[in-house]
């Protein structure tokens, strides 16, 4: 429910959260006429009124002549678009989606869902397909983001809580580890903490193959070729057993495992970790004693070291080194993951996840389907069983075995997936493609029903930022006539497809519902609600009761594995999935910057951000191998694509590898698919690629 | 290493039942860092490999004879092992130099004597450096160096013989010799080259220049190795240097295979570990039922010590360009060799700032463009301090230019104006030098200061 503050004529401004990245930066909104002023909220811990530039310009869509404000349904006969009313649309859109149920089953129809989705609509959109639906086909672009940390937190600690920490808590410890990750320019007011660090006598490393503006702010710097980070865990693991650094007591006590961890490092020696990842020996000793020496450090991983086809090996190498150390569960200490989307971490415990029903149970536990069915008010075995993963359900639509129509919620895929030279022509096999969205993306603009939804500002929701903090996102203002948010949406689509049991449409109800949802699982909301959270500037889970503290911090006593112990797991190195050759003899790597988000559908119509559109970054030596020049145009190329984009040539990539961003449309066109085993994470940081002018 | 590495490839394809029979007592260990222990900064616990579960190891027992026609083992004890392959990964044994009382009348060793070549010889040579207070290496090749390094780090006055002209002659060309030699000479070590051990007497050392070394407590012997190839030829199988094998890795007896030290393949022995890793893994994949082959491996050699950076790539047969910086005056020599554009060998000494990079082209055969190899081996230079135009953007996150910071008058104006600072903080140190300089390259500030 809304506050009756922020539609009184006194206009207090209404507290929310940026719709952006993980940090979910608190910040109030304040309508001024046609505009919405966007002012920061100082005593929100995360950022403390911070703010980057896309937060500052996030009204900027307010108003905006390209947000959608009608469903469109495209002519067959024609190929145009035209203006429909939502019955019209939802009528249309539940006839074929019945139909196509009826010739090829329930698989016939797929979800895809997104990371920036409030946990209220994730959860909905779970409820949809498994309830209303009754198809496995649903998994969401977070598999793209951090599955590979969640995957390996699972695995290792027992649950997958990016941070197990507050982020406020790095500036109390001694040596901070970033692995892949460019915090101060994707998620910049997170940098203050890094330089509080800093200023208390604390040491910031940064591994990385560019020498990020991150990097800059750091006292040691490792730039490893790209997909190699694994190699300098086991690097670091060798150094630190060799020189009795590991902490044996915590081991014994807290952890099992290591016996074979050790083993497996004996033979990743400095020298040749340094061959294989290119950082020199000299500098892998650097760190191993920087750590050595500490009492508090911690590990970070970001997408760098996570969207790998060893993207999970990665992560559980990096845990096992924060484990030798005996830092989870310590004060200012630990591993975590940065997550990436806005709520990429709740995003990811509620339902939308292929084999994951709500609250993090696995849908083919027997027991967590009949808690999940009895909350639904539906029969354990109506529940389908684990779907596809989001690339692999990409891949099959419009095949035989594949779904025939897709629904997709809060995601660009024509952007943001891997190898999109291989998946727009999957999604323009479908004989029915339907994409909410506030604009018309690249992925609406081939979809045969477009249906506008509200963008953040308008809507009531909560989210779960990077640290497992749960916050709440507050209507500010009206929507524009038209739109509808998605949880209405959701309900009147459940409605016309016949679905056995009715959807809420209001926030705090079906917040209520996901508690009870989530009730018993490893991220239990049950104790949350929409007004504790604006009394407590949000609330960590696991809170499974109104009256329990909520969890700030996991593994002070024990893991989250049955018997309280944590697990070294064994990994070894086999390295990119496309390694280089004569014909593709670099290295490509993607990423982000600073005054972009994610596909840009939303950042790239604010005025205020640059859009200078992609480049190649790449460094002088490499420029004059092949005759490129600053600020002039170069061609990429992969085995999968091409991009033209002009060069920026720098010296702080490594020689070897090329950076494009990936916010606009051809990055991902020359991107690998290769797979995860564990997380289904495409190697979207390496592959192979050839550069000329 | 090589037999460890075979046997976990082995487990890992599941091949069947695998029988490891080791000379030594000690389960596997890493062989490489026996100096490093001894130098004290890798512990002796901690270099153990381990053998995956469901492995037969008969460790301190050795191998009498070979029953090819029956395809059994003879143990020494007499015991019978059957195979149906047999993997020959028996590594080398250290060359003796010919030195007049080096071994006694028994055969063993004259009690100052060391080799560092098992983990036993690693144990004994520890034990003795306590109560030793100078010492001489006799060899100066990467194992002789890594040792003179760990016994000087351990406290004791070193001096190395080498009888080449030049340090790592196996190696490195006479120029990089030296460097070395300079750089040890540093740390506080004797050189002696062109000379040769001859004669151990009660007076002390004696070598071949006529110089006489008294009062020395431990002599360790680095003056190279030999394939040990002996079990193979008493079995009748072919040996020249080392055991002779195929690209199969496949010796003169189908059934028999020979990795990592001991086997010779297209005339060519190793001593390191990466050939020897690369063969286990090829040799594991045949077993398994595939078919790769082992066509050679790229040599990389790092010298392991404190205070001496050495790294060799490539084969120093090699024939190509050359380029090369040598700064006697900070104890630097940087070699590479091109041929068509690809590095084919390298020599670094005293700085290592590019090896990261200079392995991967090695290692990957990448076409370098003309001016290339001269840029890796040219360090960065640091940039000089710019005075920024105002067009310069100094806050990324809102976006702020130097020109907009310096248009206002205080710290506090540029943060509620321009909003920079406020998003990471990185730009306060420049915003505040910004407005304490108030200088400027453009027009703006002319007019607020004519």
């Amino acid at each position: 429910m809304t506050r009756p503050a922020t539609r009184t004529a006194t206009r207090t401004a209404t507290r929310t959260h940026c719709p952006y990245c993980s940090l979910q930066c608190g910040m109030t909104l304040q309508p001024r006429g046609r505009t919405l002023e966007v002012q920061p909220w100082a005593e929100f811990p995360v950022n403390e009124g911070g703010l980057c530039r896309k937060g500052w310009t996030a009204g900027g869509l307010r108003g905006h002549r390209e947000r959608l404000t009608s469903p469109l349904l495209r002519d067959r006969a024609t190929g145009a678009l035209r203006e429909a009313s939502w019955d019209e649309a939802l009528d249309l859109l539940a006839g074929r989606l019945r139909a196509l149920r009826a010739e090829h089953g329930p698989d016939a129809v797929a979800v895809f869902g997104g990371g920036g989705l409030t946990n209220e609509k994730a959860y909905q959109l779970g409820k949809l397909a498994r309830v209303a639906l009754g198809t496995s086909q649903i998994d969401y672009n977070g598999r793209w983001c951090m599955s590979s940390a969640a995957s390996a937190g699972n695995r290792a600690l027992g649950v997958d809580r990016g941070l197990p920490f507050p982020l406020a808590d790095v500036e109390g410890t001694e040596v901070l580890v970033l692995v892949g990750s460019n915090l101060v320019e994707t998620m910049p007011p997170a940098a203050r903490h890094l330089d509080r660090l800093r200023e208390n006598g604390g040491r910031v490393v940064v591994i990385d193959p560019r020498r990020t503006p991150t990097a800059d702010r750091a006292d040691l710097v490792l730039q490893p070729v790209p997909g190699t980070d694994l190699v300098l865990a086991l690097g670091l693991l060798h150094l630190l057993d060799a020189a009795g650094a590991v902490d044996t007591a915590y081991v014994e006590t807290r952890t099992t495992g290591w016996a074979a961890v050790k083993a497996a490092a004996a033979g990743w020696w400095p020298e040749r970790v340094e061959r294989v990842s290119g950082v020199p020996a000299a500098q892998l000793r650097e760190l191993a004693d920087l750590l050595a020496g500490a009492e508090k450090a911690m590990v970070l991983t970001a997408r760098g070291a996570e969207q790998h086809a060893q993207g999970t090996a990665t992560v559980l190498a990096w845990i096992d080194v924060a484990l030798a150390l005996g830092l989870p569960g310590r004060p200012h200490s630990g591993w975590g993951c940065l997550t990436g989307q806005g709520n990429g971490q709740g995003g990811r415990e509620h339902g939308q996840k292929a084999d994951q029903l709500p609250g993090y149970r696995m849908i083919d536990d027997p027991a967590a389907r009949a808690h999940v069915a009895g909350v639904w008010g539906v029969e354990p075995d109506s529940l389908p069983g684990p779907g596809r993963s989001a690339y692999e359900l990409l891949e099959a639509l419009g095949t035989e075995d594949g779904a025939k129509a897709l629904l997709v919620f809060g995601s660009n895929i024509a952007v943001s997936a891997p190898r999109t030279g291989h998946v727009v022509p999957r999604l323009e096999a479908l004989d029915l493609l339907v994409v909410a969205d506030l604009v018309m993306s690249e992925t609406a603009a081939l979809a045969d029903v477009v249906l506008p939804v509200t963008q953040w500002a308008e809507e009531t929701g909560t989210m779960t930022n990077l640290e497992g903090r749960v916050v709440l996102r507050e209507r500010a203002v009206e929507p524009p006539a038209g739109v509808r948010d998605e949880l209405a949406l959701i309900a009147d689509l459940a409605a016309r497809v016949g679905s056995p049991v009715p959807f809420s449409t209001e926030a705090a109800e079906v917040f209520a519902e996901l508690g009870r949802a989530s009730s018993g699982g490893r991220a239990d909301y049950a104790g949350i609600d929409h007004d504790r959270i604006r009394r407590e500037e949000g609330v960590f889970w696991p809170c499974p009761s109104p009256e329990h503290p909520g969890t700030p911090r996991l593994f002070t006593e024990r893991f989250a594995h049955a018997d309280g112990l944590a697990r070294f797991v064994t990994v070894e190195h086999a390295g990119p999935a496309e390694p280089v050759d004569d014909a593709y003899p670099l290295h490509l790597t993607t990423g982000r910057v600073l005054a972009q988000y994610q596909s840009g559908a939303q950042t790239r119509r604010i005025a205020e951000l640059p859009d200078d559109g992609p480049f190649v970054e790449l460094h002088p030596m490499l420029a004059d191998r092949i005759g490129a020049h600053h600020g002039e145009p170069v061609v990429v190329t992969t085995r999968r694509g091409e991009l033209k984009a002009t060069a920026r040539v720098v010296d702080t990539i490594r020689p070897d590898t090329v950076f494009v961003p990936f916010h606009w449309v051809g990055a991902n066109r020359l991107t690998h698919d290769a797979l995860d085993p564990a997380s289904r994470m495409p190697e979207f940081k390496v592959c192979a690629c050839a550069v000329r002018t | 290493m090589a037999a460890t590495r075979l046997v976990e490839a082995l487990v890992a394809r599941d091949t069947g039942p695998v029988t490891l029979v080791g000379e030594e007592r000690h389960a596997p260990y890493n062989r490489i860092l026996l100096s490093a222990v001894l130098e004290g900064t890798h512990s002796r616990a901690a270099i153990g490999l381990g053998l995956p579960d469901g492995v037969d190891a008969r460790l301190g027992t050795r191998v009498a004879e070979v029953d090819r026609s029956e395809r059994e083992l003879v143990l020494v004890d007499g015991e019978r092992i059957g195979y149906d392959r047999l993997v020959l990964a028996t590594g080398s044994i250290p060359s003796l130099p010919p030195v007049r009382g080096l071994v006694g009348l028994d055969g063993t060793l004259h009690p100052s004597v060391h080799t560092l070549r098992s983990l036993d010889d690693c144990d004994r040579l520890d034990a003795a450096v306590p109560h030793a207070r100078r010492a001489v290496v006799v060899g100066g090749g990467l194992l002789g160096l890594q040792v003179a390094r760990a016994l000087s780090i351990r406290g004791l006055d070193v001096e190395v013989v080498e009888g080449g002209e030049h340090l790592m002659r196996g190696q490195v060309g006479p120029r990089a010799g030296s460097v070395l030699a300079r750089d040890l000479t540093r740390l506080g070590s004797a050189v002696y080259t062109g000379a040769r051990l001859i004669k151990l007497t009660e007076a002390g050392l004696v070598l071949d220049n006529g110089a006489v070394l008294a009062d020395v407590d431990l002599v360790v012997l680095a003056a190279g190795a030999r394939p040990a190839a002996a079990l193979a030829r008493r079995a009748g199988l072919a040996v020249r240097r080392g055991v002779l094998v195929d690209d199969t890795l496949t010796t003169s007896d189908p059934a028999i295979h020979a990795i990592g030290d001991c086997a010779e393949h297209a005339g060519r022995t190793h001593g390191t570990v990466g050939p020897a890793w690369e063969q286990a893994e090829v040799l594991a994949s045949r077993i398994a039922g595939a078919d790769p082959t082992y066509d050679g491996s790229r040599f990389v050699a790092r010298l392991r010590a404190t205070g001496l950076d050495v790294a060799v790539l490539g084969d120093r047969d090699a024939e190509g360009e050359v380029v090369e910086v040598t700064n006697p005056v900070v104890g630097s020599h940087r070699r590479l060799m091109v041929r068509e554009g690809r590095i084919v060998a390298a020599t670094l000494v005293g700085d290592l700032s590019r090896i990261g990079l200079i392995t991967q082209h090695f290692d990957r055969g990448t076409v370098l463009g003309p001016h290339e190899p001269a840029a890796l081996l040219t360090p960065d230079r640091p940039g000089a301090p710019v005075v920024l135009p105002d067009t310069a953007e100094v806050c990324a996150c809102a976006g702020v230019t130097a020109g907009a910071v310096r248009a206002c008058a205080s710290f506090d104006e540029a943060r509620a104006t321009t909003r920079a600072t406020t998003g990471c903080g990185g730009c306060s140190a420049a915003v505040r030098a910004l407005l304490s300089t108030r200088t400027s390259t453009g027009p703006t500030l002319e007019r607020t200061h004519p």
